[in-house]
């Protein structure tokens, strides 16, 4: 399964999903959207947009399925924790 | 300038301001919206540190939840508190979307962390939109919640709600006045019955809205 997540640096919610994912010993990206700077960080924003239909964080991508916010329910079930 | 920093820089906290500072500030007129901050003692410390960190990068306290996206309206919509700005889906959920504030009838803020799921679009919910205190017998107050402007009018001690916007000429109701149980739109005098909407010119009628007081505060039904 490929993960990809998009977080805020500022995000609590952000870092307790990242936390949840790291104790569990989960590999993922992940795309710090605001430390980007220019065009990247606006490419990330439209990426976020186009996912999620919004811009609350975290945003994760488990292959095809997206969660937003810290929805550890939902991420036990799409990891079979 | 960048983008970033289109909007004016908040003096109001100047180098050096505290996490105390921010909930000294803020708490007070979160309370006037019906919330409160999270029980959840460290977890209010923690967001409120990271407003400060995005506060010396941006000089204003945005959502530490929610990116900046440089459009100035849209980012004038996560300064916090932004519990104006989305009053009813906050209010389904009981919280802000970051959780630093909670409805103030939530006693277990701990309960509300993470993700909480939202009712389907259209659905009724109760909104808390006024203190009864803030509200003296025969005065007006205008209030919004989701896109729906409202004139909260008291006669006495029963509350009412209609319409803001008079059917004449789009006038501000609640900025009109009242006198009994009829309100006068400030701009051309229509007047309008506050218990029901209906108005003695035919066809012109403005919705009426039921009131709920609870624990002090004033609750509308609006549509998610």
């Amino acid at each position: 399964m490929t993960i990809r997540v998009y977080a805020l640096s500022t995000c609590p919610y952000c870092r307790m999903a990242r936390k949840y994912l790291d104790d569990n010993d989960v590999e993922y990206d992940v795309v710090e959207v605001d430390l980007l700077d220019g065009d990247e960080r606006a490419a990330a924003i439209a990426e976020v947009k186009d996912i999620s239909g919004g811009t609350s964080f975290p945003v994760m991508l488990f292959d095809d399925e997206i969660v937003v916010g810290f929805n550890k329910k939902r991420m036990m079930e799409l990891l079979s924790l | 300038m960048s983008a970033d920093h289109a909007r004016p820089r908040r003096r109001l906290f100047a180098e050096g301001t505290t996490i105390e500072d921010l909930k000294t500030y803020m708490a007070p007129f979160a309370a006037t919206l019906g919330y409160k901050l999270n029980t959840e003692s460290e977890f209010v410390d923690e967001v409120l540190a990271s407003e400060l960190e995005i506060l010396a990068d941006t000089g204003d306290v945005y959502c530490p939840c929610r990116v900046r996206t440089g459009d100035p309206k849209e980012d004038a919509m996560i300064v916090c508190p932004c519990i104006p700005f989305h009053m009813v889906q906050f209010a389904a959920i009981r919280k802000c979307w970051c959780g630093l504030f909670i409805r103030y009838d939530v006693e277990d803020g701990g309960e509300l962390l993470g993700v909480i799921d939202e009712p389907e679009l259209g659905a009724q919910v109760e909104v808390p939109v006024c203190r009864v205190n803030d509200l003296a017998p025969g005065q007006t107050k205008h209030v919004k919640a989701g896109k729906t402007d409202y004139a909260l009018a008291r006669v006495g001690d029963e509350f009412y709600a209609i319409s803001n916007v008079c059917v004449h000429a789009f006038g501000p109701l609640a900025d009109g006045v009242l006198e009994g149980h009829e309100l006068a739109c400030p701009w051309h005098g229509w007047r309008y019955d506050v218990r029901d909407g209906t108005t003695n010119h035919p066809d012109a009628d403005v919705a009426a809205y039921p009131v709920t007081v609870r624990h002090g505060y004033l609750w509308l039904t609006c549509a998610l």
